[in-house]
């Protein structure tokens, strides 16, 4: 999806698309635009399911670079039971030709009340230890995380809440 | 003669095992089951359109006089028909866990959210209890259901009717006015029987109220539900259906394959098919009761899938769910209208004690001590 | 209140026309709704002459205020004795809350408890971009952009662990709902977090911010050309010519003269009159209690100069 999104960016420059967007401008004249493929934005699409993009939010070096270059990481297996990821949710992703693992910090699907809904599916990049490969999330993160990342601690081996640490903004 | 005489004695069952050999024709074509006595028609075929504008201000008149002015009991119209009933006064035996009580008769009038003091939403329905009052008591050894119950229960259990929503009784056929006679209640739009132990009998005549169950009591409520008519298999058993194009033909909302060969080369019994969706009796079992409110006769009850439609009828009974039965005595055989103040300490509403009354102030959530 | 029915069939039976009111305003009577309030705004506390004669102290612009008081209009959901309780409900609620007159396009400050962090509480400020259902379910939906990460909240107007809802800015937008912002530019729906609440005149009109927003290239999430938005700017810019054609395909003009759609998804006049005078007085205390606070906020203590 975002490959697309990437790939329309690419058509037109930068200064083309944003150009003719003045707010009193009228937008009567059609802009010539390359035939795109219709791409599906249901709900289910916004699930996090096998080889859906996501967006590193944290500064690990190996996901800044990936986001800069503008291959974003794949998911490539969710660690529950369901197979579709939730919010807090540990996943597998593929970047830069490396296998790291992840957990969801904001999801664009609608969410309880309450819990914010981000409009790009976060992840912050952890080790198998569960602590965080970079130091910063410059992102928002949602509150919830406190408790559902406590829960998944007191589960398993690893220390999630130390992704809570690097956090910088609750909402 | 004879014969009736020997039916009559085993109605009675006086002796434990009775064999009639009758030998006659037809005594094989009676009905096994047969309709309970308040099996009757009740409305009345045709209404009297000949009746003169006086004549029907007259009818009101002798109504009024006999039940009371009409009146707006907790919120559903009705009659002020206290001064009619009589209730002689009764043995109230105390409550033990095998007790059976007898239910309600309510309405679902619909559903809202009530938040729990630890900020969670629930849903909840909530149920009128529509002017239910005792019509009669059939002991045990006067009982006849239509199915026989198996020898461990035999006289075990009375039946209690109990009818709700006071009507108009002109509109209603002799017969059934003439079913409420003795309780000295006005005639009712709908009828129950509950089936209960003789320890709970109550003398017909008595109001039954909301506040018959506790706020936390377990309650099953059993209803019809919402009628779907004929439906296909993608909206009576969610199932999937086809794919819209792809070269698919006339079968997207189809089942598909009901069955396999071979041996199995049939349709098995209980396949899901298309077929007539709602309209059937079903119970929601050990809903918990959050909150209650005297006033309106309301209770709030556990989910938003109680059966039935908005303002449909259904019937409350006690929960059958071992875990969740009775663990203190409720009130016995009911809660009668003047024990209303200490059961309810006073307050129109009732909330169970997670509940978040919307009177108190905000949630706050303090942390833990330790 | 059971006597609604009675009242919807005599007026039935009369055969006059009576007027309905689109709760939820639909596209083509949004215009004239606005217009119609802002007529009845000055005259909001004097008191209107009905059609019996009697006089109602009712304002008419309520049912925008206080649009949650209105039941769903669904005939087989109602009922009046639910409706009463939820409204008495709804009120016990707004007794410990103040829960201010806002709408869609408002920027809204809300202050809840958080369970997940003991003791403290959240704060989210945010333009309000949607708002349904009714009575005890009222949600909307704020949204806001930080840090570059546009963030949605959606809250319950009722909840109990929400504490403080502060309007910060009072005003409506050109359309029913905003989530067309999700797929405007960031500037559009990028608010100050420690925004200062703007203070409009008590007796003012809401004013209408006529913005009209800038959506980035498709893919959007939404068939936006379809909407017949007055708020955005460039649709036209980014649709191919089949998508005009199947806009226009799809357009439904004859809707707005469909009665009966109408009537289905509005209440009566009659019953909005039995609905708030039911309400008002209670309404009409907090309103005044909230003035009051207002101004006591407002005042400050002159400091004695040296």
């Amino acid at each position: 999806m975002s490959k697309l999104l990437s790939l329309n960016v690419k058509i037109g420059s930068f200064k083309q698309l944003f150009a003719p967007m003045g707010i009193g401008s009228t937008c009567n004249s059609p802009v010539l635009m390359e035939r795109r493929q219709q791409i599906h934005l249901t709900e289910k699409c916004n699930e996090i399911r096998k080889l859906a993009r996501l967006r590193v939010v944290d500064n690990s070096e190996i996901g800044k670079r990936a986001m800069a270059e503008g291959k974003p990481p794949r998911c490539i297996h969710v660690y529950n039971k369901r197979s579709v990821g939730f919010i807090g949710d540990k996943v597998l992703v593929a970047i830069k030709g490396q296998m790291k693992k992840g957990i969801l910090v904001g999801l664009k699907q609608n969410q309880k009340p309450k819990v914010p809904k981000f409009d790009s599916n976060n992840i912050v990049l952890i080790d198998d230890n569960g602590s965080p490969l970079g130091t910063r999330i410059h992102v928002p993160v949602p509150t919830i995380l406190r408790t559902i990342l406590k829960e998944k601690t007191q589960a398993k081996g690893a220390d999630y809440t130390k992704v809570l640490a690097i956090a910088n903004r609750f909402v | 003669m004879l014969r009736s005489l020997i039916v009559d004695l085993s109605k009675l069952r006086l002796c434990p095992v009775v064999v009639t050999q009758v030998r006659e024709k037809g005594h094989l074509t009676r009905p096994r089951l047969r309709n309970p006595y308040w099996f009757v028609r009740k409305e009345r075929l045709a209404r009297d359109t000949t009746v003169t504008p006086e004549n029907k201000t007259f009818l009101q008149e002798v109504i009024k006089d006999k039940y009371g002015p009409p009146a707006l009991i907790k919120g559903i119209p009705s009659y002020d028909q206290s001064a009619l009933i009589k209730t002689e006064q009764f043995e109230r035996q105390p409550w033990h866990e095998k007790a059976r009580r007898c239910g309600l008769i309510a309405r679902k009038i619909g559903q809202y959210p009530l938040w729990l003091k630890n900020g969670e939403r629930i849903r909840t329905t909530l149920l009128q209890v529509v002017d239910n009052h005792v019509i009669r008591y059939i002991p045990p050894q006067e009982y006849q259901p239509a199915q026989r119950p198996s020898v461990v229960n035999l006289n075990k259990y009375g039946c209690l009717l109990v009818g709700a929503e006071s009507v108009d009784p002109s509109t209603l056929t002799k017969e059934y006015c003439g079913l409420f006679k003795d309780s000295g209640v006005m005639p009712k739009r709908n009828l129950g029987r509950f089936i209960i132990s003789p320890e709970a009998a109550i003398p017909a005549g008595t109001p039954l109220n909301v506040a018959h169950f506790r706020v936390g009591d377990f309650v099953d409520v059993r209803g019809k539900t919402v009628d779907h008519g004929f439906q296909g298999v993608v909206k009576r058993h969610g199932f999937k259906g086809m794919p819209a194009s792809h070269g698919v033909t006339k079968t997207h909302r189809r089942p598909g394959n009901i069955g396999g060969g071979g041996e199995k080369g049939r349709v098995w019994p209980g396949t899901k098919m298309p077929g007539h969706m709602g309209n059937r009796w079903r119970v929601a079992k050990g809903m918990r009761i959050w909150r209650i409110n005297t006033k309106y006769n309301v209770m709030w009850v556990q989910g938003s899938a109680i059966p039935g439609p908005t303002n449909g009828l259904v019937y409350i009974y006690d929960t059958i769910l071992p875990l969740r039965k009775h663990k203190t005595a409720p009130p016995f055989p009911t809660a009668f209208e003047e024990e209303l103040e200490a059961l309810t300490g006073g307050r129109d509403d009732v909330w169970y004690e997670d509940v978040h009354d919307f009177k108190n102030e905000t949630i706050t959530f303090q942390p833990d001590k330790n | 209140m059971n006597a609604t029915r009675g009242v919807l069939s005599a007026s039935w039976l009369k055969g006059n026309g009576f007027k309905r009111i689109v709760t939820f305003s639909t596209k083509a009577h949004a215009k004239e709704i606005t217009a119609s309030h802002q007529k009845h705004i000055p005259s909001a506390h004097t008191p209107t002459g009905t059609s019996d004669g009697r006089k109602s102290v009712i304002p008419q612009n309520y049912r925008f205020i206080y649009p949650e008081f209105l039941p769903d209009p669904k005939v087989e959901w109602r009922n009046p004795v639910r409706e009463k309780l939820e409204r008495m409900d709804m009120l016990d609620r707004r007794t410990k809350i103040d829960i201010p007159e806002f709408y869609v396009g408002s920027i809204l400050a809300v202050t809840s408890s958080d369970p997940h962090a003991a003791g403290k509480v959240s704060r989210f400020v945010g333009i309000c971009i949607h708002r349904d259902r009714c009575g005890l379910r009222t949600r909307f939906i704020l949204r806001n952009i930080i840090d570059h990460q546009g963030v949605e909240v959606r809250y319950e107007l009722y909840d109990p662990t929400i504490q403080k809802i502060e309007v910060l800015r009072l005003e409506k937008r050109l359309d029913d709902h905003l989530l067309y912002l999700r797929d405007a530019l960031p500037e559009y729906s990028t608010v100050d977090l420690n925004m200062e609440p703007e203070f409009l005149d008590e007796n003012a009109v809401v004013p209408i911010n006529d913005i009209k927003v800038v959506l980035r290239p498709r893919p959007w999430l939404e068939r936006w050309e379809r909407q017949n938005l007055q708020g955005v700017v460039n649709v036209d810019q980014y649709i191919t010519d089949k998508q005009r054609r199947q806009a226009i395909a799809h357009e439904k003009p004859w809707e707005k003269y469909d009665m009966m759609k109408q009537y289905r998804a509005t209440i009566p006049e009659e019953e909005q009159k039995e609905i708030y005078a039911e309400v008002h007085s209670q309404l009409h205390n907090l309103e005044i209690q909230r003035k009051r606070n207002k101004r006591k906020r407002s005042f400050v203590k002159p400091t004695k100069l040296a």
